[in-house]
């Protein structure tokens, strides 16, 4: 038996598996190790039967359906008849739109971001109670929320993806969210957007991130204000400099009740502001998984194959804390010699580590350097 | 809810018992003279959906003319079944919902309330459900699009007309789904004979009405050619990516059946539902044609895949008519 496979091993002789509502109703699929196929079409009656699979075959990945089926294990859509489908968001730092440039731990706390303002989201504007979010660590590079509510069950694909649209902000129309007003005086005329704080969804959002913004940018001094306002995409010094120089008492107070006369400026910085309100959740692909409603999730509690970190959940008021190289670690410390293959730096359980050649390691780090394919272990 | 309101809603559940509680056979309602009003009804109520859409208004003076009016409902559903068409059913669902709306829209707030609570919405303050509002709503239209939408605490605000226009769309599925399962006796088409026969020859009239020129593939912008070929490999294609294809396949003139045709692949297909989107955008249900979103609408819906030509344009028409020039 290879060293993974050993580890995994005596990982699911005492696994602690967070099991899905109505695990009979699921199908489950696996991948085993050194096969690069997919085991499919796999339900379980109890979730011993589970358990009992996951100790005898000691897959590398598990997975399960975010369906249910009146026949999980048929092999076709048609045989296997949908019941429903979970609510799932798949946060992957691939997705972020700066993710090369990025640290392994980096992208995970930037990911972790988003997950947090997903979570807004689904309970300010959805409406979902903490009960029915669940938070789990994908065991590699993200994190998936499950909201599992019997009124989003029956959704359909379009349906959801209407949900992504949403909390991706695509399709947001600016007009209706700020509406121009016209104010003829004389000759000339004055533009002014009226924009609602006290609105809800995306209105309010915006209108509300606007004032803040507005606020932070009066209490700088100017110099500060105009170098953060130049960072906007095409906002110039001139532009900067007319936008601070205006922002008196007056100004301010009409922004507060939602009147911005700069019709112009609010334009140029709506747009950067909705890009970074937005969840960044698009897969390089086209189609947002979410509005899938038949694809197959990693099982909670189970081991990545490619990392050996745990699925691990993330309690909602904790997630601020969760650090996923401590918290979703399941082997030891005990020393273990490999051999690297290639250098490699990371920082794990608070300790940082710059390995090359052959080095003596924690079980943990071991496991996750060979998953990985940067080192050996020998034995 | 009384006889004249119930004649104007004969699909509720209200309706179906008060013309149970009557005891009426269907032999009875086929060749008694009594009902020989409702059956007229019912077959006015049926050309009236195939030939304009909608169902025609009938004076109501009394209860004996409202007790017709709610005979006439299930004789109509039968005698649409009888037809053995697709398209009959389709359309006549739609007249039905569509008349309910129009007069669900000069209804007071509480009773559409009550109406919605039927078709089981969740309706509080003056605001829907999400996942009522995402059911019904036609979200391919940018203003009924969630985003779009003040959204809080689960409930999307919504004004009264608005929750009748969910509701056309809640009930038009309904019957629809209904009809597809109801049993016609076959004395139906007996006593409906002719005036089957003299519909069904309307129905196939207006069918061949024929397209505006040949759509020529080669010649569409990048966008389109990407949106299709993405709905012919199975891919699910975002929303705005299909109502740009539709739009755009509507206006260089191919017909509706065609273009559903190219959705029949798409893994979340329903024949039902993406006609309905499709005649919707088309103009043959909404009434309005709806247009082409213009260039910078597509590339801001991450739709947009330029090549050489695009540079001189701002609108996928114009490059479409630029290269077939």
């Amino acid at each position: 038996m290879n060293f993974l496979r050993k580890k995994f091993y005596s990982y699911y002789l005492h696994p602690s598996i967070k099991f899905p509502h109505r695990v009979e109703r699921r199908e489950f699929a696996f991948v085993l190790f050194n096969e690069q196929s997919m085991h499919r079409h796999i339900s379980f009656s109890s979730k011993d039967g589970l358990l009992n699979y996951l100790k005898t075959n000691i897959p590398a990945h598990v997975y399960y359906s975010s369906a249910y089926y009146r026949n999980p294990s048929a092999s076709t859509m048609q045989e296997k008849k949908w019941m429903g489908a979970d609510l799932i968001f798949d946060l992957d730092a691939d997705h972020l739109p700066n993710a090369k440039e990025m640290s392994y731990e980096d992208s995970l706390r930037e990911v972790k971001k988003e997950a947090i303002k997903l979570l807004s989201f689904l309970i300010d504007d959805f409406g979902f109670s903490k009960e029915e979010i669940e938070i789990y660590f994908s065991g590699s590079r993200g994190y998936h929320l499950h909201v599992s509510n019997s009124k989003v069950l029956e959704l359909g694909s379009q349906e959801r993806r209407e949900i992504v649209d949403y909390i991706t902000g695509r399709g947001l129309n600016i007009e209706e969210i700020a509406r121009e007003k016209k104010i003829y005086k004389g000759k000339f005329v004055d533009k002014t957007i009226e924009i609602c704080p006290q609105a809800g969804g995306w209105k309010g959002r915006i209108a509300k991130t606007l004032i803040k913004f507005f606020r932070e940018i009066r209490n700088m001094s100017r110099e500060k204000a105009i170098e953060e306002l130049m960072k906007i995409e095409s906002v110039g010094n001139k532009m900067a400099e007319d936008i601070y120089d205006a922002l008196n008492d007056e100004r301010m107070r009409r922004i507060e009740e939602g009147k911005l006369d700069q019709a112009t400026a609010f334009k140029k910085i709506v747009k950067p502001l909705i890009r970074k309100l937005a969840i960044s959740l698009h897969s390089e692909a086209d189609e947002p998984v979410t509005a899938d409603i038949k694809r197959l999730i990693r099982l909670p509690g189970s081991l990545h194959g490619k990392t050996g970190l745990r699925v691990t959940e993330v309690k909602i008021d904790e997630i601020n804390e969760f650090e996923p190289l401590r918290d979703a670690v399941v082997f030891s410390d005990e020393k273990v010699k490999i051999k690297m293959l290639k250098p490699f730096r990371i920082e794990m359980m608070e300790e940082e580590f710059d390995l090359k050649g052959v080095a003596k390691v924690p079980e943990y780090l071991a496991v996750f350097l060979v998953a990985k394919g940067v080192a050996e272990a020998f034995s | 809810m009384d006889l004249f309101k119930l004649s104007y809603y004969p699909f509720l559940a209200e309706a179906k018992e008060w013309v149970k509680e009557q005891g009426v056979s269907v032999e009875e309602i086929l060749s008694d003279v009594i009902y020989e009003r409702a059956r007229r009804r019912a077959i006015e109520r049926i050309e009236h959906a195939i030939l304009k859409g909608t169902i025609s208004e009938a004076p109501l003076t009394n209860e004996v003319d409202c007790a017709m009016e709610i005979f006439s409902y299930p004789i109509a559903r039968m005698i649409a079944v009888s037809f053995e068409n697709e398209y009959v059913l389709r359309r006549y669902a739609l007249a039905e919902a569509k008349k309910a709306y129009e007069r669900m829209k000069n209804e007071d707030m509480q009773f559409i309330v009550h109406i919605a609570e039927e078709f089981g919405m969740e309706i509080k303050n003056d605001a829907i459900h999400f996942s009522d509002y995402l059911r019904y709503a036609p979200t391919w239209d940018m203003k009924w699009k969630l985003v779009n939408r003040d959204l809080k605490d689960g409930y999307v605000s919504v004004a009264k007309q608005e929750i009748a226009r969910l509701l056309q769309e809640a009930i038009r599925k309904k019957i629809y789904d209904e009809l597809a399962y109801l049993y016609a006796p076959p004395e139906i088409k007996r006593v409906f004979y002719n005036d089957i026969l003299r519909l069904r020859s309307k129905v196939v009239v207006r069918k061949e009405k024929k397209i505006r020129g040949d759509a020529s593939f080669p010649d569409f912008p990048p966008c389109i050619k990407a949106i299709i070929s993405a709905v012919k490999s199975g891919k699910n294609v975002p929303h705005v990516g299909r109502f740009t294809l539709v739009t755009f396949l509507n206006a260089i003139g191919m017909d509706e059946d065609e273009i559903l045709k190219l959705f029949s692949k798409s893994p979340d297909f329903q024949e039902d539902k993406a006609r309905y989107q499709i005649e919707h955008i088309t103009g043959k249900i909404s009434g309005t044609v709806y247009s082409i979103p213009r260039c910078s609408t597509i590339r801001t819906w991450g739709l947009c895949y330029p090549d050489e030509r695009c540079k001189y344009v701002s609108h996928p028409l114009m490059y479409y008519r630029r290269k077939r020039k």
